[in-house]
């Protein structure tokens, strides 16, 4: 994240010697390598006394030690404490070290009566690295209104413990530590992934500008001050202004190290901090770290803009205590909140899955309610399923989705064995193209929802620059020069922080990954479920093939015999002699006429329920034979009606059945000579290359790169309005005996004979002029689609 | 030949009582010498063929849509008697399936002829057949196999 300050970076002012942040102060590109924990000053409104642990013989004390205790650091130097704070509180202060635990720890030990004009002392003490160090700040107890901090903060934890979401949480911690100090604004100030911090929660003075839900990048909290936050429970600034006194001498005489402040109250703040806040017109800080595990999670800023402001130290030992309480409970609240989305996401997954059960479709995801963005937070989603895209809310286009789904499946995380999925907060990173639409999709969630092919899910998300709402205008000219040289404003911060998270959205969660791997497996099990299904309904299609093959011997056998009888019997009486009456002769006539015809109905039919089961011999084939044959076969009509019949160039060959394709051209062919009324018909059999289908029109849509066939005539033709008519079964267009009779079979069984061939055959006609009927056979492609039935 | 003085019993399986008419019909019109024996059934035809008064047809001329057992497991149990195996059956059925074409011919059948619907057609095509088996066709001695 900072790797851009160190190339930058030049040796600071102070290297070599003793750092004192008061003389060498700090600059924009060397704030993160700034010794905050040892700043050789403190802040000016309090005292210091750095006693050797042995002996409590001072070693060093701030140079404002004369307007505070009376004597100049020169007068203190290597005498005893009892010096400066007089031998009671000395007594006391040997006491107290001898038997509390003071090494890192600031403890309270004695107040210092007040001296002269002076004020009243609080004298708190730890130890560390072998001295003993004494801060002494202005007491702010007066007698009279002593709260009782322990009733307080009693009401604060119990209120803390009954929050349902970590919001109301930090809501309630908020308010608890405005009303504990008095300040004007406390914030709840929650650290991201990346850094970046952003106003959680907030209680503030009424007339003050809400700061609620502002983010301020991650440069603003530089990583040295974060560091001390992992190791400290509160760091009071209480005068901005106050200035800072320089420890004297500057390091200890006895080691020459500077002394570590870490655990000072009083550590002489960064001028970097300071001017921060004075940017931001703050008079007084308070800060207090919410951590856990080591890990600062966010925090509690509070703010006074009415001047200085000292928060007295038993005030500061409740909202330690506070801070602490904060820390240790809010990772209950957090786990609250986390099984509560959890619990969300589940739902809404279960309804989604469910739903696309229901509607025998995963697009009910992208458009039914809920949909996919009502469960993980994201900008968009998006679904390949049924080859086509189906998208809901933010997303990138559909020829960028193409190319990203190319690019995903390829992906080693999408062939992983288990849990295939793809997650990313900056897919620019591994795929530079996405920086196109970085917008909408910085960061993606992705799972393949089939072992092969390309049908995949993902989610977006946008840039985070583009989610959140920065604190300040982030277009604002950023003030370059402070009294003090170069320096970091909120805005020039903003600069450096968009350059670093350019690209990236906000992280996916452990929670979002688990629930998106687990909607992953439901609806792999709604695949596998739908597969079962489909097993059923394929033993159920070949059952009903099976009862299919029943009927047509009903057709055949059942039903004939009786049409036989029928036959018979109007033969015979036909036959005899009583028969002599011309109506009745008529009338029989036409009874064996009718069995004749409904015999013929039965064949078809017959004929077109095999077509449909029998297993296809695909070979290669000449078709300039199969046409040959077919001419043969219609050779005794075709003497009839006085017929030419032209083949312009002849046909390429093709991967087909042979026998069906035969019967496809002898039922286009006979068709075409039944219907003419021209003397001298002409039927020309040909075909259009894939190269030239482009300049034809009414070619249907689907036949495009599939050589098509056609049998023209220039018969009768057929309105447009019939066009699709001519296609079913037994439908004829004109009277039973009118153009050579038949049962209307013909092109029924063309039909069918060419989608078992995967082919499509459509008729294009002008009334009077001629039809032409065209077919595709695409199980010809390459040879390779042998198709078995 | 000897049969036409005796003539020859052969067995018509047929449940339709037109085409049986038919059937004699034409032996009356092609003035065959055949001594014609009905079976409406499958189970009628084997019970004719191994009952008491046994039937030693020198042909059968067989419906396959037969009630109960039906042509097919008539033929089957036939085809598989050693008894019976050389009697000639020719199959005339009103199904053109191939599929039955080739279960008869699989099953033993010596021949299969479709049933045309148009009465004329059908009466030519059960004298043809016939005359064919009875007049045409050597068949083997009638008398019960030793095999």
């Amino acid at each position: 994240m900072n790797d851009y300050k160190m190339q930058t970076e030049t040796s600071p002012p102070w290297d070599g010697q003793a750092y004192s942040v008061k003389r060498h102060g700090v600059t924009l590109t060397n704030c993160d390598s700034e010794p905050v924990q040892t700043p050789g000053c403190v802040q000016a409104h309090g005292a210091i006394l750095v006693l050797r642990q042995s002996d409590l013989t001072i070693l060093q004390a701030s140079e404002n030690t004369a307007e505070l205790l009376g004597h100049a650091p020169g007068d203190l130097a290597s005498k005893p404490v009892g010096v400066a704070i007089g031998t009671v509180a000395q007594a006391r202060l040997g006491e107290f070290l001898a038997n509390e635990p003071t090494d890192r720890n600031p403890l309270y030990v004695v107040t210092l009566p007040a001296r002269g004009d002076g004020p009243a002392l609080d004298l708190t003490v730890h130890t560390i690295d072998g001295v003993v160090v004494i801060e002494l700040e202005a007491t702010g107890r007066t007698d009279a209104s002593e709260p009782n901090y322990y009733t307080l903060v009693k009401k604060t934890v119990t209120r803390l413990q009954t929050a349902e979401t970590l919001q109301h949480f930090c809501d309630v911690a908020a308010e608890e530590v405005r009303a504990l100090t008095g300040l004007d604004r406390v914030m709840i100030y929650k650290f991201h992934a990346d850094g970046h911090g952003e106003v959680f929660a907030e209680s503030k003075r009424a007339d003050l500008d809400p700061w609620l839900g502002l983010h301020y990048p991650a440069e603003d909290i530089p990583k040295p001050a974060r560091e001390v936050f992992t190791k400290i429970w509160i760091r009071p600034t209480p005068d901005v202004d106050g200035g800072l006194a320089e420890l004297v001498p500057l390091t200890n005489p006895d080691t020459g190290k500077p002394l570590t402040m870490t655990y000072c109250a009083l550590r002489g703040a960064s001028v970097m901090y300071t001017e921060y806040l004075k940017n931001m017109k703050v008079t007084a800080g308070l800060t207090m770290p919410i951590r856990q595990d080591g890990q600062l999670w966010g925090l509690i800023a509070c703010h006074h803009y009415a001047g200085p402001k000292f928060v007295p130290y038993q005030v500061r030992a409740a909202c330690e205590f506070l801070a602490q309480v904060v820390s240790l409970q809010y990772k209950a609240a957090e786990d609250r909140e986390h099984y509560i989305y959890r619990l969300k996401l589940d739902g809404v997954h279960q309804q989604l899955v469910a739903q696309a059960a229901q509607e025998g479709g995963l697009s009910a995801m992208t458009d039914g309610k809920p949909c996919l963005l009502d469960g993980l937070a994201a900008g968009g989603a998006a679904l390949y399923h049924r080859d086509r895209w189906w998208r809901v809310g933010n997303t990138p286009t559909e020829i960028e989705l193409e190319a990203l789904g190319e690019w995903l499946v390829e992906r080693p995380e999408f062939v992983a064995a288990t849990r295939p999925l793809y997650v990313t907060d900056s897919l620019s990173r591994d795929y530079p193209a996405a920086a196109a639409f970085a917008d909408v999709a910085s960061g993606i969630l992705a799972f393949p929802l089939s072992r092969a092919g390309r049908n995949l899910l993902i989610w977006f998300r946008p840039e985070t620059i583009q989610t959140v709402n920065w604190g300040g205008n982030p277009h604002e000219k950023p003030t370059i020069l402070g009294p003090n040289g170069p320096r970091l404003t909120p805005r020039s911060s903003f600069e450096l922080f968009a350059e670093s998270v350019r690209g990236r959205s906000a992280p996916w969660t452990p929670i979002e990954v688990d629930e998106a791997a687990h909607l992953r497996m439901m609806i792999m099990e709604l695949v596998v479920s739908r597969a079962e299904r489909l097993a059923d309904l394929n033993a159920d299609l070949s059952r009903s093939n099976e009862e299919l093959d029943a009927f047509a011997y009903v057709a055949s056998h059942d039903l004939k015999e009786p049409l036989r009888g029928i036959h018979k019997y109007a033969h015979l009486l036909l036959g005899e002699a009583a028969v002599t009456d011309e109506e009745h002769r008529r009338k029989l006539e036409g009874l064996m006429r009718l069995t004749l015809r409904m015999d013929s109905l039965l064949d078809s039919l017959l004929h077109f329920s095999r077509v449909g089961r029998a297993a296809l011999q695909f070979e290669q084939t000449d078709l300039n034979e199969v046409v040959a044959e077919a001419l043969e076969m219609v050779d005794a009509r075709r003497e009839e009606s006085r017929c030419d019949i032209v083949v312009p160039r002849p046909l390429p060959p093709a991967l087909c059945d042979r026998v069906r394709v035969r019967e496809v051209f002898v039922n286009l062919l006979s068709n075409s000579l039944k219907y003419t009324d021209k003397p001298r018909s002409r039927i020309e059999v040909g075909f259009i290359n894939t190269d030239e289908i482009h300049s034809r029109p009414g070619i249907p849509d689907g036949v495009h790169g599939h050589t098509i066939y056609y049998v023209a005539d220039n018969g009768i033709g057929i309105q447009a309005k019939h066009f699709g008519q001519v296609f079913k079964m037994f439908k004829r267009l004109h009277g039973r005996d009118e153009y050579g009779g038949g049962t209307g079979a013909g092109l029924t069984i063309v039909q069918k004979l060419v989608e078992r061939h995967r082919g499509r055959v459509w008729v294009e006609s002008t009334l009077g002029e001629g039809a032409t009927f065209f077919f595709t056979l695409p199980c010809d492609d390459g040879g390779h689609h042998v198709v078995h039935h | 030949m000897s049969f036409i003085t005796n003539p020859s019993p052969i067995v018509i399986v047929e449940d339709s009582d037109e085409d049986f008419d038919t059937v004699m019909e034409a032996v009356k019109k092609a003035g065959l010498a055949a001594e014609v024996h009905r079976a409406t059934s499958g189970d009628a035809f084997l019970a004719l063929l191994r009952g008491a008064a046994a039937i030693r047809p020198v042909m059968v001329l067989m419906d396959l849509n037969t009630p109960g057992t039906d042509g097919r497991d008539a033929l089957i149990t036939l085809k598989s008697d050693p008894a019976f195996r050389v009697v000639p059956v020719i199959v005339f059925s009103t199904s053109d399936n191939p599929k039955d074409l080739d279960f008869c011919y699989r099953a033993g059948a010596n021949a299969y002829h479709v049933k045309p619907v148009r009465h004329p057609d059908h009466l030519q095509a059960v004298i043809e057949i016939l005359g064919y088996w009875l007049g045409r066709v050597a068949l083997p001695r009638n008398e019960r196999s030793t095999l």
